[in-house]
């Protein structure tokens, strides 16, 4: 393909084309893998089920959060996981104890972890740098030990977590058995769908959906968020704290607003993975998603919407797959167990090494030279 | 209301222990044992932020390693506690120094911010290692010092424990810094962490004496971990609450003194035992260390002997 | 004694040739080069200076010369190349260099100070030289145990000074030792190099803003510009030369 001048016809042509795609992949895999999917890596049988793909879109959104406060503006926070836990567990309890639907609790959440970032936001103003990562690298090691007080365990559930009673059956009027029925019939890609879907499947491929609806809102709003005026106050923040208060960019209203935009974005993720699992943990919540969601930041590529997808496929699929590696070809070493994590943090340390930008930024080159698009002439 | 009603409740129940002198006692020597190793570890992570200006979030991981092998040399190969914990201080060291120099070093020692992630990473691979060879199931390791307890008073023992942790303690705290102030070495090491560029001009090879600076953390954080773990069981999640202990007592003391590591590590120690047996609260051990960074971070970031220094993220 | 010593070393070697020779020397930092090949070359116990304007690479040609920033080119210390040696050989082969501002350790005693700057030393004549020093530059006599960052910014740069000969350098780089200090100041410091000079022989490298003061004590003097060397010659001549005299010393 030759270079493609940007804003022109064909440059928009080949955008739309590409979105196109993206949809149908995303609307087709569903249906695919309904019946799970069990491909052959490394010579190991590799089971993967939609569930698993829901989740991951759960941790894109987290990823997506974390990535205003650290990746957008620069400020240091091991401690996100807190914000997905308090979703998630907020969810938990008004689903289980007010009969609301899960949607609605949104209605809690947002706005509720809008304010308790906002309030976490304000001593992020004194402490900056690596002392703010101390002090949410504690913050986030605590969120279990708050959920088990004797105070609050028999609405939290303590150390058992809580069971959702409400699950997320698909609705009468989502024609999903129907279009399952038409796929099956397609020649080619049918062989590979079912025939009809199984209530647990239908209920499975619902919850796909109404969980990347809810990712692609939260992506398009982050979206304009960045590309817009506070996007480039708080990149200025990052880049240049000094430069951007001269320049008039009130540092201390921006960068609590951030943290009230991260955690908000984190409670939406904390309320989808209680929509994916209908179960919420203490531990799940632990310091260890804190610092597997830094890893997926890092992975992915900080500071860019495409980094927050890539890391919440790698945080899901490295330690699920590894764990259902029994040997790895030439060896007899057995992936299972513990060493999804470790591979995870060895990935961690290679991205530092070998692609500062993350898995985003490599994504991007290749893409520029394999189809080049030309800025476009300034006046044209 | 129930909220205030239960809180007042909580007092309730406590105020009574108020004057239980013997409880108070007990409470304090077990919060000086504590402390003491809460000060260890933090002794090792202020000898790394003195030097490069960054926390090494994976300090806890390999003093849980260490205190793995100490498990081994002892437990499983025999040797005498002591023997095995001196062992296994000199095998961290190792495996620090190599991490030092394969991970650490390649990158510019002046931006903290991809050393804090590459700690972070590291933390992830030690832990689990650590879950691959040694499984979770948990283990015990006897204490290095014998039990029983020459001072009592009703309940409250001052026992042999908590006496070697406390001398163990001061007696690193001691001989650190004849190393630091009286040796070529310690000077190289402080005038490395005082001026990087000055240092390389006056012919120190910096590389080395931060390598250095790792082995020498790593093994004082096994101590550490060698001395908490007889309190607890061995499995591999145990670091992680000494962990965040021995940051608020780095925090609390100054994130680069030496003496501040201790004072802060005691004060930790007696304030997560006194406050939680009194208040009750049990499960809010870690939220104490997460308030007293919180506190000191805001009132005073150098904590109470730390220098001003600038942040170098 | 020690200037004896020297003295008698300085005989061996013919009087001229070049004790520090620096050939088509290229500096970059990442992948902006500053230095575009330059030449010069200083003689045995001489002292040279380095003019220029602000950005035209003086700073740059010290921090090369220690290997302080990625280089290229050929740098001859007394025949032996210095060019692909660590920081930490080339101070061990005698080259010590005072940095421009901060060349000191702020939180080490002024006396702790002058030991790390014989770090490198094996004999046992350190503390003879750190009393010598503190009579040389008497006010760190008096501060011997005050911390380095508590002392003011002129008495920090005699010790970034004293700090550097510490070394018992045969090669001394200055950057700028003037910067932020008083003229009395700024005149008493120089006198107190042009007689380390007379006394110990150590050849001489200053970077200086200062032109009339460092043409003084110069023996020779070279103007960079843009990364090359535009202007050579004999201190005195240059000082006489119309356009230094306008660009640089301003009548």
């Amino acid at each position: 393909m030759g270079v493609v001048a940007a804003g022109s016809h064909r440059h928009r042509r080949r955008q739309i084309i590409g979105w196109a795609l993206f949809a149908v992949v995303v609307a087709l895999i569903p249906f695919l893998i309904a019946d799970t999917y069990s491909p052959t890596i490394l010579g190991n049988r590799y089971t993967v089920g939609l569930g698993n793909l829901s989740q991951s879109v759960g941790l894109m959104v987290a990823i997506l959060g974390l990535n205003i406060a650290t990746g957008y503006s620069g400020q240091l926070s091991l401690g996100h996981s807190f914000f997905v836990g308090s979703g998630a567990y907020l969810t938990a309890v008004l689903v289980n104890e007010f009969h609301w639907s899960y949607l609605s609790t949104l209605g809690v959440v947002v706005p509720g972890l809008f304010v308790f970032g906002v309030l976490f936001g304000l001593p992020a103003l004194r402490i900056q740098g690596l002392y703010l990562g101390l002090l949410t690298f504690a913050v986030a090691a605590v969120f279990p030990s708050i959920i088990r007080l004797d105070e609050v365990a028999d609405r939290t559930g303590g150390s058992n977590g809580l069971l959702i009673d409400s699950d997320l059956e698909a609705p009468a009027w989502a024609p999903l058995d129907t279009v399952t029925g038409w796929l099956h019939a397609v020649p080619g890609v049918g062989s590979r769908v079912p025939d009809g879907l199984t209530g647990r499947q239908e209920e499975a491929v619902y919850k796909y959906f109404l969980l990347v609806i809810m990712a692609l809102v939260c992506f398009w709003l982050v979206r304009n968020i960045v590309a817009g005026r506070v996007g480039r106050a708080l990149v200025a923040i990052r880049d240049n704290p000094l430069g951007a208060a001269a320049s008039g960019v009130d540092l201390a209203a921006y960068k609590t607003l951030s943290f009230g935009i991260s955690a908000a974005v984190g409670g939406v993720a904390g309320t989808m993975l209680a929509m994916h699992s209908g179960f919420v943990g203490p531990d799940e919540f632990g310091f260890s998603m804190a610092i597997l969601l830094i890893a997926g930041l890092i992975v992915g590529g900080s500071g860019t919407l495409h980094g927050a997808v890539a890391g919440g496929l790698a945080i899901q699929f490295v330690p699920h797959w590894s764990s259902q590696t029994q040997t790895l070809p030439g060896t007899d070493v057995a992936l299972e167990g513990p060493y999804g994590t470790a591979i995870l943090g060895g990935l961690l340390i290679a991205i530092i090494f070998a692609l500062p930008g993350g898995a985003a930024h490599w994504f991007r080159r290749t893409k520029a030279r394999l189809m080049p698009v030309a800025p476009q002439p300034p006046g044209s | 209301m129930p909220v205030l009603a239960s809180v007042l409740g909580v007092f309730d129940i406590t105020l009574d222990k108020l004057g239980d002198g013997e409880l108070w006692l007990a409470q304090f020597f077990r919060g000086l044992s504590d402390g003491a190793t809460y000060a260890s570890v933090a002794l090792a992570l202020v000898m790394i932020y003195k030097s490069t200006g960054f926390i090494n979030f994976a300090q806890g991981s390999l003093a849980l390693l260490g205190v793995y092998l100490a498990y081994v040399f002892s437990v499983e190969q025999g040797l005498p506690v002591a023997v095995a914990v001196v062992c296994a201080m000199a095998a961290s060291a190792a495996v620090a120094m190599f991490v030092e120099r394969v991970l650490i070093r390649p990158f510019p020692p002046n931006h903290a911010l991809p050393l804090v992630i590459v700690t972070l990473g590291l933390l992830l691979i030690i832990d689990s290692a650590v879950g691959i060879v040694w499984g979770f199931r948990t283990r015990s390791l006897p204490s290095m010092f014998p039990s029983g307890a020459p001072i009592e008073w009703g309940i409250a023992q001052l026992t042999w424990r908590t006496i070697g942790n406390l001398g163990t303690v001061f007696a690193v705290v001691g001989l650190l810094y004849l190393l630091l102030a009286r040796t070529k070495t310690g000077l190289a090491f402080r005038a490395v962490s005082s001026n990087l560029e000055s240092a390389r001009l006056v012919g120190i090879r910096v590389g080395p004496t931060l390598g250095f600076g790792w082995a020498l953390a790593a093994a004082i954080g096994t101590l550490g971990g060698a001395l908490v773990v007889p309190d607890l069981l061995l499995e591999p999640s145990i670091m992680l609450r000494v962990l965040i202990f021995s940051l608020a007592a780095a925090a609390l003391g100054g994130l680069d003194s030496l003496v501040g590591a201790v004072v802060g590590g005691l004060a930790v120690g007696l304030a997560r035992n006194l406050l939680v047996t009194f208040l009750d609260l049990s499960e809010l051990a870690l939220a104490t260390a997460v308030a007293v960074i919180l506190v000191v971070l805001l009132v005073r970031p150098t904590g109470l002997f730390g220098s001003a220094r600038v942040e170098r993220v | 004694m020690n200037a004896v010593d020297e003295s008698a070393r300085r005989e061996s070697t013919a009087v001229g040739t070049a004790y520090l020779e620096v050939r088509g020397l290229k500096a970059a930092y990442g992948d902006i080069n500053v230095l575009h090949g330059i030449d010069f070359s200083v003689a045995e116990g001489q002292i040279a200076v380095i003019l220029g304007a602000n950005g035209a690479g003086k700073t740059t040609t010290l921090r090369a010369l220690c290997a302080m920033v990625s280089t290229e080119g050929s740098i001859k210390l007394d025949g032996e190349e210095l060019a692909g040696h660590s920081t930490a050989d080339i101070v061990r082969r005698g080259v010590a260099h005072v940095p421009q501002g901060r060349g000191t350790f702020p939180e080490l005693s002024v006396e702790e100070n002058l030991l790390a700057g014989a770090f490198v030393r094996a004999d046992n004549e350190v503390r003879a030289d750190i009393e010598r020093w503190y009579e040389t530059f008497g006010v760190l006599g008096e501060r011997r145990t005050q911390a380095a960052g508590s002392l003011s910014g002129g008495e920090q740069q005699m010790l970034a000074i004293a700090r550097a000969l510490m070394l018992r350098p045969s090669l001394l780089l200055l950057d700028e030792p003037s910067l932020g200090l008083a003229p009395m100041i700024t005149r008493t410091l120089f006198e107190q190099l042009s007689a380390v000079n007379a006394a110990a022989g150590t050849t001489m490298l200053v970077v200086e803003q200062n032109a009339i003061l460092a043409l003084g004590a110069a023996d020779v003097a070279y103007v960079l510009e843009a990364g090359a060397v535009a202007l050579s010659g004999p201190a005195s001549a240059l000082a006489d030369d119309d356009g230094v005299r306008r660009a640089y010393l301003g009548y």
